[in-house]
This record gives structure tokens, C-alpha cells and sequence, in this order.
């Protein structure tokens, strides 16, 4: 399509970018006591955008700008799950005092770029565009890690970000540029064609090539081993921000993934049965063992943490390593079972780390000690969370389960030499249960009862609510979401 | 009534729900809700019985609605001969425990609200049919044990709690595999009675990592169960769980708890896979040897009265494999004898729910002391017969039901389990007997430990077992000694449904050998 | 020069060094200047496989846009450098080692 054409379906786009000039030029008439009103502005956009987003959905799925990007259900999926972690993520950043001695009007803006980013990095099949949407995420994160100017945590935070991220894109742009001389195009559909028809002599750039831009997909969603970032990086960052990390630059680092591979080198059928199989490889045995590296590795290292934020950071590169269990798959099914979790995976996360804040705000702190008793002073921010932490291991009935359900289902229906991966993912989600519990224990089973009992103030609780309703709800009647899931599982898919 | 086994779920989790918002100082209003609620599910439970029809082996009071059909999920219930006298156990344990944990004092309405939880949970596994309501139901039972344990426990309940929860959690994602491994080989269905339908062809064939299919999920789903019974070697965290936890507790996790792993067993590996049952009997049998001895030696080494009591649950539980093993001898090529398999699988059946009745009373009885002496050393009491005549009349009662007396309900099913096993397993059942010897060796002994001999000085002042705590045991010691003296009312109960399940491994054995 | 090769040659020792000095070097912006060799590495790369291949344009363009946010995030890296130099009085990146356990 050409450009003019495409600027009708690229609609949520151009009002994103509009809300974001008009966030950031409203950041010049308020004072900074009222930045909060930035974060109002940049909602209410991704409101909108979020409208527009749905109504483009059931349009047919098409490329945009001379075939840079397209727009299919699979990618509105992701653009709605990314909108709705923003939505709560700004909502947090109202009330969390770490931020109050900043203006938060550059704050809000910059998430607005980076939701840009996300949006691109869904829907991008270029790798010109696949670099672009990357690095506008990734540059956009080094700066909100480092938000905290006068905390030396926060710059310590960002200094190692900009240095894994840089570098790990850097190597990834080489992979990108020998893929590129081998195909001698930069679009998607048209490496595919190319790839599969190279012989065996272009073999070993092309694993060189493959193993270099996994480097940049795995340092995304921080698979080992290129994780190092991610507990540094979660830890020092504000704790908003540090929530925002661990959901919508994985979902979008996810969805790039399953495009990438899914559309470019598996022919839409699985890793099994492909052209990287051409390679002469076992690419999901490889992606298989990573899998199960990155959780056993995040689980083992969670339960030492001392932090409950650091704890949850290595409790995400676990919860990647869930995701990654279906990726050796990559059937339909392993797709629609990546989304539901990734859906999941949101509130149950996000739920877990504003409690995180809110208990900062009330004790100054966010190790085990500063939950002790919890349970007895607000009960109910520790039922909250004990939910929380039930989800993320995984117990039925919480919406947790159903995720681990339906990667576990995946994983039994490809056949039994896949069942060693499912095996190794249940028994991390009994070592899980160790360290999650461990909050809950120390929040209910350390302490005694309390006469004055604490509520969280309505903008908390109201957060809390609206993630830990779903964690629950979606545990025992996921029917809206799995149809949902179903609809967007359409890729744009050039007929060659 | 036609949703009357919904009812038996919904109403402890409605319970739950009115006392976690009742106030949390009005602990008596809060006592009372609980046990109006569990016993009204109680006299549900007992209206089933009496709408049941014995005659029918297969499942009555049926209840089936679309719950996830993109999964194939929906919401089935149903009661039968195996369920049905579990169902009776867990209203009547659970309406008794309430008065139980009567003098629990810290944070009432969490203990009574997680209680009702817990309740509703058992009594969901033993009535859901389809494998994700099951599966549901049997996690939703692990957090208010872990916090019924962690919170209300002894000393070292924080350490119990969270192995009991990463033991069972274990089993149930081994089983979960199992399950999904069933669900992909039978067309993509949680229905427990469409797989007991389809397994057998199904399987047949379909090959896991070269191995049969079959047995691989055999032994996935039965690790899970086993934990839960426990059988030897998965046994560990049942003494600590036992010990640590609160009176009440103790009296349903050896009372209810864990009957669910051999209901479990019965259920999902004889019911779906009867093939390979044949194949795993031998081992049954010699796990259930294993647990006999092992628990009988284990309690005759305990100086602490409870972890007695704990360990010898492990022992009468092995007289229930043991049992369960003998349903081979149906099969053809061991003779055809259904007569022994009948036995056998009746009195593991019938052992399951005397152990249920005679372990809560024992573990009734030793909270009772327990209450006036704050410890349960055996060798820290002594005499104590004289200053509680009454006590020790109900205590030895209890013992002697332990222990397999002629005359209690636990010998009567013992008996069964051993000449079912007879002519199968002939060795084993003989060892086995050492086991009734170390039985009879560690009760008595503790018995005479306790309530002759000197009297210790310290306890001179002992109080004699009171009103509410005799309420609680004098229903379980006359159902003891009834089932003890006439066992038929239980035995019609469940024969048509064990004559079902023995049919269908009898048959299974004819089909393979053709 | 007219072979590919001497270009991809170039290239590849050009991402090695990069490689190396990001490895090896403990002043921040040495690191960062490590990661700017690897990304010019990357662009010698698009350009020498456009022109030789006979292909289409999109190397250069790719090669244009790599320039830019190369740029883009030079800057806020010098930024954070210059920030966690203000708090800390050094841009030694071992010594930013307050995050570990």
C-alpha cells in the first residue's frame, strides 16, 4: 500500500503522536507541583488510541508504507495489551513517591514514545523497521531508568542499561546486515523467499547471522544468557517504571519474536519443520534449552533475593522463561498460548509490583523485612498479594494457572519430545512456589495481630482492584479472553 | 434437590465468604456460622445417602454445564458408590471439627474462614468429574492448609506448612501432565467419564519417549495421588504436617485428606487406566508392604503421642494398597478370581473410611490431652487412668479400633484387604501380618506408657474429658463399633460400584490377552 | 577494491574490536565507543552488500538510520555518564556497583 493510502489504518499512531506534542507542550504551562495533569493528557490519548486501535482490528489484515509494517489482529492484540499496561502503570505514577521530587511531565512524555516504539516493534515486517522500533524502546528505557537524577541507584541503573542495550543491539544490527546480504532485501516476506531457497553453503553465516540477532530478541525479554541487565536495571529503577519494564517491552519483545521467526523462517508451520531447519541445527532443542536455562536460572537466583523487588525482577526473567517454552513450538497454538499468558502475565505482575510501591510508600522500603506482618496491619493488601503471588506459581484458581495451562498444553499436544520441557517447567513452578510464598509468609505467618488496621488510599486500592480482579477472574472463566485470543491469531501473510 | 451436590460445594464456599465479612471481634457469632453452615451441609450429605440408589454402580445425581468450551471444560458433577461414603465422611469430620477447634483463640474468622475453604475444596474432589474442576478443586485445598497449618501450628509450623505445600504441589504438576497427556490422547476432552470411555483404545499404542503412553501417565497421576496417601517413600512430610498442625486439622488431614489420594487412585488410574493396572500391582502391593512396616516401626520409635498416631496412618494406609492391589486376581490370567478381587478392592474401600473415623479419633483424643498438659511425650504422663477413668475408657476404644481388634470397623476391612491380596500376592500378605503385630506392639505399649504405672505428680490435678470434646468422639466410636460388628450397610453401599470397576480391570485383562 | 570481500573484511575486524573494547575497557565512554565501532561495522556491512550485491537502496537507507539513532543514543548515554559523574565523581563503570547483593 502506498504511503498515503496507509495513513488511513495508521490512524492510533498519528493520535498517539499528537497526544504526545500535546503532553509535552502542556508540560510547559504547569507548574511542577501539577505534573500529574501530563499523565491525565497522555491517558486520555491512549484512550483514544486505544478506541482506534479496536476499530482497525477487524480490518483485513494488510502492509502499510511500502510493506515497512502492517496491521493484522495478532499485532492490535499486542497494541491493546501494551495500552492497558501503560493506562495502569500511569496511574501508578501518580501515587508513587519516589517521583515526587521530580517533574513528572518529560516522564509521561517519554512513555508516550515509548509506546510508539512498542507499537512499531508489534507490527513491524522490515528489518529497517524492526531496528527502528527497537531502538526508539530501548533508548526511551534507558532514559526513564535513569530517571531518578539525585539517586545513584537509578544512575547506576541507567548507566548499565544504555551499555547491555547498546551493545546488545549493536550486535544485533551485524546479524541484521548479514541477513540482509543474503537475501539482498530488508523486508520480511521477501528474506523468507530468499532463505529458503539458499544452499548449504550460505550455512554458517546464517547461524552466525541467527545466533546475533537472537542476542538483541533475548536481551528484550531477557532471556539467559542475556539477562545480566535485568536485576541491576529492575532494581534501581523507579519502581513504576521498573513494573513498565517487566510487562510492555516483553510483550512487544514477544510479539517481534513470534513474527520474526514465526513468519520469516518457519514458513508458519513450527520451528520443526522450517527453513532454519536447513541449518542442520536442533533450533528447538537450542531454544528448548534456553527456555529451561532462563527459568531455572531466574527461580534459583529469586529465592536468595533479600529485595522483593529484585525478587520479582528475577521472578520476570522466570516468567520469560515460561513464555519461552512454547517458542521450540511455534505452532498457532503456541502463539495463542504466548498471548493469553503474556495477558495474564500483565495484571498478575503489575498487580504484584504496585503493591511493592505502595508498601515503599508507607515503610520507605522493599526488602522482606518491610512486608513482616503486612498481612495483620492491612490484611487486605496482604490478600491482595498473597493472590499475586499465587498467581505467578501458578495455582489454580487463579488466572496464573490458566496461563501455565495452556504453555503446558501446548507442549503435551506437539508430541512427547517436547514433554522434558513441560517437565522442567512444572518442577519451576514448585521452586517458585518456595520463594513466592516466602512473601506471603513473612506478610501472614511472621507478626502478630495489630488493633489499627490500615486501608491504601482509594488511587492504590483502586489499581488493586483492577488487577487483582482479573488475576482471579480469569482463572475460572477465561472464555472472552481465549475467543479474543482466538480472533487475533491472524498474521499478515504475503501470498508469494 | 437437583442441584443438591452443588450445594454440598457452594454452601461451605457462600460460608466462607459470610464470615470473612462477619466482624472480627464477635468470635463466638463467627463459631457458630461455621458450624451452622457445615452442618447443614452435613444433613445434605445425608439426604444424598438416602436418596441414593445402591443398587446402581454408575454415577448418580449428575450435573453437567458448559463451562470453557473452547477447551473443552465444563462443570460436572456426580456421586457414586466410592465417592458417596466419602462425601457422608468429610460432612460429618468437618461438622465435628468446628467443635474441635472450638478454643481456637487467635484470628478466628481467618481459621474459620479458610476452614470452610478447605471444606469445600475436599468435598469438590470428591464430586467433580471433569478433570479441570477436579484439578481446581484439589490446589484450592492446599493454601488454607498451608495457612491452617503456618499460622494455627505448633512450633515448627512454618517449616511444616511450606513443605506440605511444595510436596503436594509436586504430585499435583506431575499429575497435571498426566492429565493433559489423557486429554490429548481422547480427543481433546476434561470429562472424566468420556476418557474412562475412550482411554483403553486410545492408548493403546501410543508411545511417550518409547515408552507406553499409558504407563508413563500411569505413574505421573499416581506419584501425584501417592503423595497425598502418603506412600512410602513420598511419606516425609505427613508426620511434620500431622504434628505441627492445629487438633482439627490433624483430624482432617488423616481423616479426609488423605483418603484423597487412594479415592484419586481408584478413580483416575483403575477407572481410565485398568490395563496397566495389572502391570503396576505387584509394586502396589509391595508399596503397601512397605508402608505397613515402615509406619509400624516408625510409631513404635515415637516418644511424641501425636507423631505416633501420624505414623500410624502411614501404617493403616498400607493395608489400603494392599488391598487395592488384590483387584488383579480378576483378571484372567490370574484366575478369574473375582470373589478376592472383590475383597480386596471393598475393604481397601472400607479401610479407607475406618481409618478415617478411628485415626480422627485418636487424633481428637490426643488434642485432648494435649489442651490440659501442653505436651504429648508418652513418657512424660503415666497413671493418668485413675484421675480420668472416662477418658481412658474412650482412648483404649479408640486403641484397640487402631490396633484391628475383632469386634471395630478397622478389623473387619484389614481382613478384607488381606484375603483379597491372598491369592494373588501370597508373600507379601504374609509379611504384611508383622505389620498387624507391630500395630498392636505400638499402641499398646504407648497405651500402657500413658495410663499405668505410677502417676505422675505433675498432672494430679488432671481434668476429665469434658462434655464438648466427648461430643466429638462419642459419634465416631459408636460408628467404629456399629461398622465393626454389622459392616453390611457399608458393604451394599459401595458393592455396585466396586462390582463396576472390577468388571472393567477383568474385562481389560480378556481384551489384552486376546 | 572492487571484491565484496576486502569490505566484509574491514567490517568484521571493525565489529572484533568493537567487541574487544567493550569487553575489556572499564571507562564508560571507552565502552561506549566500542559500541559505536560495532554499529559502523554493522553499516559498512549494509553499504558494501547494497552496492555489490546489486541490490536495491535499502542498505544506504538502513545505513542512514543507524547513523541517526546511533546519534540519538550517544546522547542520552552521555547524559547518564554525565549525571552518574556529577553524583559519583567517577565514570568508572565497576565502581557503579551499588545494585548487587
Amino acid at each position: 500500500m502506498t504511503n498515503l493510502q496507509s495513513l488511513e489504518f495508521f490512524i492510533p499512531e498519528l493520535i498517539l503522536t499528537i497526544t504526545i506534542l500535546a503532553a509535552l507542550i502542556t508540560d510547559l504551562f504547569v507548574k511542577k507541583s501539577k505534573t500529574n495533569m501530563i499523565g491525565w493528557v497522555l491517558g486520555v490519548g491512549l484512550v483514544v488510541v486505544g478506541l482506534s486501535v479496536h476499530n482497525l482490528s477487524s480490518a483485513p489484515p494488510t502492509t502499510l508504507f511500502l510493506d515497512m509494517i502492517v496491521i493484522d489482529p495478532f499485532s492490535s492484540f499486542m497494541k491493546i495489551v501494551i495500552i492497558l499496561s501503560t493506562l495502569l502503570v500511569i496511574v501508578a505514577s501518580w501515587v508513587n513517591d519516589e517521583l515526587e521530587k521530580y517533574r513528572k511531565g518529560e516522564y509521561f512524555t517519554i512513555m508516550g514514545i515509548m509506546v510508539m516504539g512498542l507499537f512499531l516493534m508489534t507490527s513491524s515486517v522490515d528489518i529497517i523497521m524492526l531496528y527502528i522500533s527497537i531502538e526508539v524502546v530501548s533508548i526511551m528505557s534507558f532514559v526513564l531508568a535513569a530517571y531518578l537524577k539525585l539517586d545513584t541507584r537509578s544512575n547506576e541503573a541507567g548507566l548499565k542499561y544504555v551499555i547491555y542495550g547498546a551493545f546488545s543491539s549493536g550486535v544485533m544490527l551485524f546479524g541484521l546486515s548479514i541477513v540482509y546480504g543474503l537475501a539482498g532485501s530488508t523486508n520480511y516476506f521477501a528474506i523468507q523467499d530468499t532463505l529458503s531457497s539458499l544452499d548449504g553453503s550460505a550455512n554458517p553465516a546464517l547461524i552466525m547471522a541467527l545466533l546475533m540477532i537472537f542476542a538483541g530478541f533475548g536481551y528484550k525479554i531477557s532471556s539467559v544468557p542475556f539477562h545480566f541487565w535485568t536485576p541491576d536495571v529492575y532494581e534501581g529503577s523507579p519502581s513504576t517504571i521498573t513494573a513498565y519494564l517487566s510487562v510492555a517491552p516483553k510483550a512487544a519483545g514477544f510479539a517481534m519474536i513470534i513474527r520474526f521467526f514465526h513468519q520469516v523462517f518457519s514458513d508458519s508451520i513450527g520451528l520443526t519443520s522450517n527453513s532454519i531447519g536447513s541449518t542442520d541445527l536442533p533450533w528447538p532443542e537450542i531454544i528448548g534449552v534456553l527456555a529451561v536455562v532462563t527459568m531455572t536460572m531466574g527461580n534459583l537466583v529469586a529465592i536468595q533475593q533479600k529485595s522483593i523487588k529484585r525478587m520479582l525482577a528475577y521472578s520476570s526473567i522466570a516468567h520469560a522463561g515460561y513464555m519461552m517454552l512454547a517458542l521450540p513450538v511455534l505452532s498457532m497454538e503456541a502463539v495463542e498460548s504466548i498471548m493469553i499468558y503474556l495477558f495474564i502475565y500483565v495484571f498478575m505482575n503489575l498487580g504484584a509490583f504496585f503493591i511493592v510501591i505502595f508498601v515503599k510508600n508507607k515503610t520507605g522500603g522493599e526488602s522482606f523485612e518491610d512486608f513482616e506482618g503486612l498481612g495483620w496491619k492491612m490484611p487486605i493488601v496482604g490478600a491482595f498479594m498473597t493472590l499475586f503471588m499465587l498467581s505467578l506459581t501458578g495455582l489454580p484458581p487463579t488466572a496464573g494457572f490458566v496461563g501455565k495451562l495452556y504453555i503446558f498444553k501446548t507442549l503435551v499436544g506437539a508430541g512427547s519430545e517436547f514433554l522434558w520441557l513441560v517437565i522442567a517447567g512444572g518442577v519451576n513452578s514448585v521452586i517458585s512456589l518456595y520463594y513466592y510464598f516466602h512473601v506471603v509468609k513473612v506478610m501472614f505467618l511472621g507478626g502478630k495481630r495489630s488493633d489499627v488496621i490500615t486501608y491504601p488510599p482509594s488511587t492504590m486500592f483502586g489499581l488493586m482492584i483492577f488487577t487483582a480482579v482479573p488475576s482471579l477472574i480469569l482463572g475460572l472463566y477465561w472464555n472472552p479472553l481465549a475467543s479474543w485470543v482466538k480472533d487475533s491469531l491472524v498474521f499478515y501473510n504475503q501470498v508469494m | 434437590m437437583e442441584n443438591i451436590l452443588s450445594l454440598l460445594i457452594w454452601i461451605p464456599i457462600l460460608g466462607a465468604i459470610v464470615v470473612a465479612f462477619l466482624p472480627r471481634d464477635k468470635d463466638n457469632l463467627i463459631r457458630y456460622t461455621s458450624a451452622a453452615v457445615t452442618g447443614l451441609q452435613f444433613i445434605i450429605a445425608i439426604v444424598l445417602w438416602r436418596k441414593f440408589d445402591p443398587s446402581d454402580g454408575s454415577m448418580q445425581f449428575m450435573e453437567r454445564y458448559e463451562w470453557i468450551p473452547s477447551l473443552n471444560i465444563s462443570y460436572i458433577l456426580g456421586v457414586d458408590g466410592l465417592s458417596l461414603p466419602m462425601v457422608l465422611l468429610t460432612g460429618m469430620l468437618f461438622f465435628i471439627g468446628v467443635f474441635v477447634s472450638w478454643n481456637i483463640k487467635k484470628a478466628v474468622k481467618g481459621y474459620f474462614s479458610l476452614y470452610l475453604l478447605l471444606d469445600a475444596g475436599v468435598v469438590g474432589v470428591f464430586l467433580s468429574l471433569d478433570f479441570f474442576l477436579f484439578y481446581i478443586f484439589w490446589e484450592v485445598m492446599l493454601l488454607p492448609m498451608y495457612f491452617l497449618i503456618g499460622m494455627w501450628g505448633g512450633p515448627q509450623r512454618e517449616y511444616a506448612a511450606i513443605k506440605f505445600f511444595l510436596y503436594t504441589l509436586f504430585g499435583s504438576v506431575l499429575m497435571l501432565i498426566g492429565i493433559l497427556g489423557l486429554y490429548f490422547t481422547c480427543g481433546k476432552t476434561f470429562d472424566i467419564l468420556l476418557i474412562m470411555e475412550r482411554a483403553p483404545e486410545a492408548l493403546n499404542g501410543v508411545l511417550w519417549w518409547g515408552m507406553s503412553a499409558a504407563k508413563v501417565i500411569w505413574v505421573l497421576v499416581f506419584i501425584g495421588f501417592a503423595i497425598k496417601v502418603p506412600v512410602f517413600p513420598f511419606h516425609t512430610w505427613l508426620p511434620l504436617a500431622h504434628v505441627e498442625a492445629p487438633t482439627a486439622i490433624s483430624v482432617l488431614l488423616a481423616g479426609i485428606l488423605l483418603k484423597l489420594g487412594v479415592y484419586g487412585i481408584i478413580r483416575v488410574n483403575y477407572g481410565i487406566m485398568p490395563n496397566e493396572v495389572y502391570w503396576f500391582a505387584g509394586g502396589l502391593a509391595f508399596l503397601g508392604l512397605v508402608n505397613v512396616i515402615w509406619g509400624g516401626l516408625c510409631a513404635l520409635a515415637q516418644t511424641d503421642l501425636k507423631k505416633l498416631v501420624a505414623y500410624s496412618s502411614i501404617n493403616h494406609m498400607g493395608y489400603s494398597l494392599l488391598g487395592m492391589a488384590a483387584v488383579v486376581a480378576a483378571g484372567a490370567m490370574n484366575g478369574g478370581d473375582l470373589k478376592a478381587a472383590q475383597a480386596g478392592l471393598s475393604g481397601a474401600v472400607f479401610q479407607m473410611f475406618n481409618h478415617g473415623t478411628i485415626s480422627a479419633m485418636l487424633f481428637i483424643l490426643v488434642g485432648v490431652v494435649y489442651e490440659r498438659a501442653h505436651h504429648r511425650d508418652i513418657d512424660g504422663f503415666g497413671g493418668l487412668a485413675s484421675k480420668m477413668p472416662v477418658y481412658t475408657g474412650i482412648t483404649a476404644l479408640a486403641f484397640f479400633a487402631g490396633l484391628g481388634l475383632p469386634g471395630f470397623s478397622g478389623f473387619v476391612s484389614e481382613a478384607m484387604c488381606f484375603i483379597g491380596a491372598f491369592p494373588v500376592f501370597r508373600t507379601i500378605v504374609i509379611l504384611s501380618t508383622i505389620g498387624i503385630l507391630l500395630n498392636a506392639a505400638y499402641f499398646l505399649w504407648a497405651f500402657q506408657r500413658v495410663f499405668f504405672g505410677k502417676l505422675n505428680e505433675k498432672y494430679k490435678d488432671m481434668e476429665e474429658i469434658n462434655g464438648l470434646e466427648l461430643f466429638t468422639v462419642i459419634p465416631l466410636a459408636v460408628i467404629t463399633l456399629f461398622f465393626g460388628i454389622y459392616p453390611g450397610p457399608y458393604l451394599d453401599l459401595i458393592k455396585a460400584t466396586m462390582d463396576q470397576i472390577i468388571e472393567k480391570v477383568a474385562f481389560v485383562a480378556t481384551y489384552a490377552s486376546l | 577494491m572492487d571484491s565484496i570481500n576486502s569490505y566484509l573484511f574491514i567490517s568484521s575486524m571493525l565489529f572484533c574490536l568493537g567487541l574487544f573494547g567493550v569487553i575489556t575497557r572499564r571507562n564508560a565512554i571507552a565502552v561506549l565507543m566500542g559500541v559505536e565501532l560495532i554499529l559502523n561495522a554493522a553499516n559498512i556491512n549494509f553499504v558494501a552488500f547494497s552496492k555489490f550485491n546489486g541490490m536495491n537502496i535499502d542498505g544506504h537507507i538502513f545505513s542512514l538510520m543507524v547513523i541517526v539513532l546511533a546519534a540519538a543514543e550517544a546522547a542520552v548515554a552521555l547524559a547518564i555518564i554525565i549525571n552518574i559523574y556529577n553524583n559519583m565523581n567517577t565514570i568508572n563503570i565497576d565502581d557503579a556497583a551499588e545494585l548487587k547483593r
